[in-house]
């Protein structure tokens, strides 16, 4: 049986027995551990994770000059639409409310969170003065600066710098291994979630939750219309519908497996034979993006830390919130696209800014559902950023990209 | 334009922004900041890799012993002649007569370690653990001396391990380059900090003590040292302080000799010809126990606060001094600050009052500028002096230092 649907499955007998034992006054909290080790496992992961897949990212791009003006190009787009998902996210969970009253023990709980001072103290924090310490208190954004500075470092030393570079691969392969090897508990940790959840905080909550999904839906979908189509039809000056069209089968893909990497092929396939974009430009991007750009995620994490602030009723200032953006910008970058990645990485921007940890485990449990259109929304991402430059740098063939549009043709002869 | 004029830029443009902006060029300090923390991101792994693989190039256990029995014994004899020299420029120039005693803030006093203690605080119980702090470099040598000498026995099966080590180093000098690039704006920042937060009367008051400290300093670092390079290692020193140029910017940029650690590894290696097994060895050791700058302020403090508080001192309090400051240069290994740190140790020894110690405060930054370069030289010229007599020192590459400036020069 397919993994997701042996979550969603798995979900579903969690509501249902958490339900029972409410029914019948058993404390449905016994079922929580299966949840608690789940998470635990999650966050064995975190530290390796980001520190061999960012360092390898960085020695992928191997002469930052010959990277040359496509290269910025590119790091630029992606850069401001991961700022600008993060955004949405942060505007919806506060326009909506996600989070308030979702539970009265945990609201006045009456946390405190170490907030920056200032800017400056959020970048000095953010330089790690011994990389063994950054990996041993997990600090994230402290690992991620030290892994930009060994991928350079490890380019600088050329041949020499191989065993080091080998040994990074390698622990990179194996702990995106590792992760599927956790993800395979997945079921049993969202049952015991679910069963939880249902069993001690009762139905509200439940559709609280399915709430922030619709909302996250609802977000995921405006974003891509609007910012990408409007990319499309205005920074790029071509017809957004052919786009869709085209992308159809990458975003079906990228729907069922929630894995940006698993609907690479697919999406490298599309936006080549479908949408006529250059095999340089294509080449390029698409596997890059495909590691570093992730909207949908990135809109997930700017949601998702302000929804466990307020369901924990605690009041995030400006500095809280630009530690929050960098972080989910940094570990987005610092991300492979295996599925599950976007809440792996909401535990390292929850604790950047202090929030609890816990926080993660009611979205844990919905994680799922909503990474499907997350990774539609990643995948869709780099696809348009492709267009975008390819159009922009003339290796678009237009002839093909408009070749689906009847409409089109028409209004040209 | 070479790196070190551009310090050397920063470092004059940085005093004079500072003495225009007055105190609040303490918000340049974070910038300052994030480039020591650059520096001391590279020091442990650096240390780590470059020692295990130098331990693995000895194959010879005695040799081994010979070059670690070596190092200690020079380490010793420049740090008493540093405290010696210290004690008597202090003596001569009679400073600390007639200074206005303001108590500053009580200090906490700080026990010297016993011989006991330092010995079992070497030894690592938890590699990792020593790992995580910079303050515990001192383990990290003995983890990697261990760890070299059983790759060694490892024979071919320790082989993948050893060139991962060898990489890491590798990558760790380009790291280290990478990082240097900085410097200038680190330096800037740093200089303005230290230029900003100064007031001139306190400079004035202690103008003296400066002055002759900073000419203490000078002939430890030319008489002492160039001694050492001319009579012991048969060297001559003019290619000494040239390859080493860029290292004593940088120390006296930042004021800081752990930070100019990994500058001074590669101008050691790069500049002077110094075989990577003496100087992944000599200079991590020295960085941590062999502090010659360090140790002249403290004698001279000793004397100075004696006569500021017309305390005399007899000839065995004097020998006290002489002994404490040995052992607190090495209990102090790593400790940040710790030359004011471990001053107080060596006053308490003396029955001098610890409260002196604030008299002496306002001058620390300028006074660590020179002492930091004192400190990363001597350590730089027992590992030079140690290559040459152990036949591991490129004498082509040391002279041609000078070649390649003169050329440049005639051009």
């Amino acid at each position: 049986m397919k993994l997701w649907l042996q979550i969603i499955i798995a979900m579903i007998a969690g509501i249902a027995v958490g339900a029972l034992m409410r029914v019948t006054g058993f404390d449905a909290k016994v079922l929580l551990p299966l949840g608690t080790a789940f998470l635990e496992l999650v966050r064995m992961l975190v530290v390796l994770l980001i520190f061999a897949s960012m360092t390898l990212g960085i020695t992928g791009v191997r002469d930052p000059k010959k990277l040359g003006r496509l290269g910025i190009k590119t790091l630029l787009f992606y850069f401001c639409t991961t700022v600008i998902s993060i955004a949405v996210g942060i505007t919806f969970a506060t326009y909506f409310e996600l989070g308030v009253g979702f539970s009265e023990e945990m609201a006045n709980a009456s946390l405190t969170i170490t907030e920056p001072q200032s800017v400056s103290e959020i970048f000095v924090s953010m330089i790690p003065s011994n990389p063994f310490a950054a990996l041993v208190s997990g600090n994230a954004l402290q690992i991620i600066v030290f892994s930009i500075f060994l991928g350079v470092a490890i380019n600088m030393s050329g041949e020499k710098g191989r065993p080091v570079m080998d040994a990074v691969e390698s622990l990179a392969d194996v702990m995106v291994q590792l992760t599927s090897i956790v993800m395979k508990f997945a079921p049993v940790g969202v049952f015991g979630i679910m069963a939880w959840i249902a069993g001690t905080m009762g139905l509200d909550k439940l559709l609280q939750l399915a709430r922030f999904v619709l909302v996250y839906y609802f977000a995921c979908l405006l974003f891509a219309s609007v910012i990408f189509l409007g990319m499309i039809r205005l920074i790029a000056g071509l017809n957004p519908v052919r786009f869709v069209q085209g992308m159809w089968s990458a975003i079906v893909v990228a729907f069922s497996t929630g894995s940006s990497s698993a609907s690479l092929p697919v999406s490298m396939k599309c936006i080549q034979e479908n949408l006529g974009v250059s095999k340089n430009i294509s080449g390029f991007i698409l596997p890059l993006g495909s590691t570093i750009n992730m909207n949908g995620t990135a809109l997930f994490q700017g949601m998702a830390a302000i929804f466990v602030a307020q369901v924990y009723g605690i009041h995030l200032d400006m500095y809280s919130v630009l530690t929050i953006v960098i972080t989910a910008t940094l570990s987005a970058v610092g991300t492979a696209g295996i599925p599950g990645q976007g809440f792996i990485m909401l535990s390292v921007v929850l604790t950047s800014v202090g929030l609890p940890y816990e926080g993660l485990f009611m979205l844990a449990a919905v994680d799922r559902l909503r990474d499907m259109i997350g990774t539609v929304v990643n995948v869709m991402g780099d696809a348009v950023v492709a267009v975008t430059v390819a159009k922009q740098e003339g290796e678009l063939d237009e002839m093909c990209y408009n070749q689906g549009l009847p409409e089109l043709e028409g209004s040209e002869v | 334009m070479k790196l070190w004029v551009k310090i050397i830029i920063a470092m004059f443009l940085g005093l004079v922004s500072g003495w225009v902006i007055g105190p609040k060029a303490e918000m340049l300090y974070p910038v300052g900041e994030v480039f020591l923390k650059l520096i001391g991101m590279i020091i442990v792994p650096l240390v780590l890799a470059s020692m295990t693989v130098g331990i693995t190039s000895i194959h010879d256990p005695k040799k081994l012993g010979r070059v670690g029995l070596k190092t200690l014994g020079l380490y010793f004899v420049t740090t008493v002649i540093s405290i010696i020299l210290g004690l008597t420029f202090a003596f001569i120039f009679s400073v600390g007569y007639g200074i206005d005693i303001t108590p500053g803030q009580p200090l906490a006093e700080v026990e010297p370690m016993t011989l006991a203690q330092i010995f079992s605080n070497l030894i690592p119980i938890n590699p990792f653990a020593s790992l995580t702090t910079n303050a515990n470099i001192l383990q990290v040598i003995v983890f990697a001396l261990f760890l070299g000498v059983a790759i060694n026995f490892s024979g071919e099966r320790g082989r993948p391990l050893l060139e991962i080590m060898e990489s890491v180093s590798e990558v760790m000098y380009s790291l280290t380059s990478i990082v240097m690039e900085f410097s200038p704006i680190g330096v800037f920042a740093i200089m303005a900090w230290v230029a900003g937060r100064f007031e001139m009367s306190v400079l004035l008051s202690l103008a003296k003590f400066l002055s002759i400290y900073y000419v203490a300093c000078l002939i430890q670092l030319f008489v002492v040292f160039g001694g050492l390079l001319v009579f012991i290692a048969r060297l001559s020193p003019g290619p000494f302080f040239k390859g080493m140029w860029e290292a004593m910017t940088v120390a006296f940029g930042t004021c800081s000799s752990s930070a100019t650690l990994p500058v001074s590894m590669q101008c050691v290696q790069e500049n002077l010809g110094v075989s990577k097994n003496i100087s992944s060895f000599v200079l991590p050791l020295g960085s941590t126990i062999n502090m010659a700058g360090a140790a002249i302020f403290q004698g001279m403090a000793a004397i100075f606060i004696s006569n500021a508080y017309g305390i005399h001192l007899d000839f065995l309090s004097i020998i006290t001094v002489v002994i404490t400051a040995v052992l607190s240069a090495v209990g102090a290994a790593g400790i940040p600050g710790s030359g004011i740190l471990m001053l107080s140790a060596v006053l308490a020894s003396a029955g001098l009052p610890i409260e002196g110690i604030g008299l002496l405060l306002g001058i620390d930054r300028i006074r660590e500028m020179i002492s930091a370069v004192v400190n990363s030289m001597g350590d730089a010229v027992v590992a030079v002096t140690i290559a040459k007599q152990e036949g591991e020192l490129d004498e082509l590459q040391y002279y041609d230092v000078q070649v390649a400036e003169l050329e440049e020069s005639e051009a």
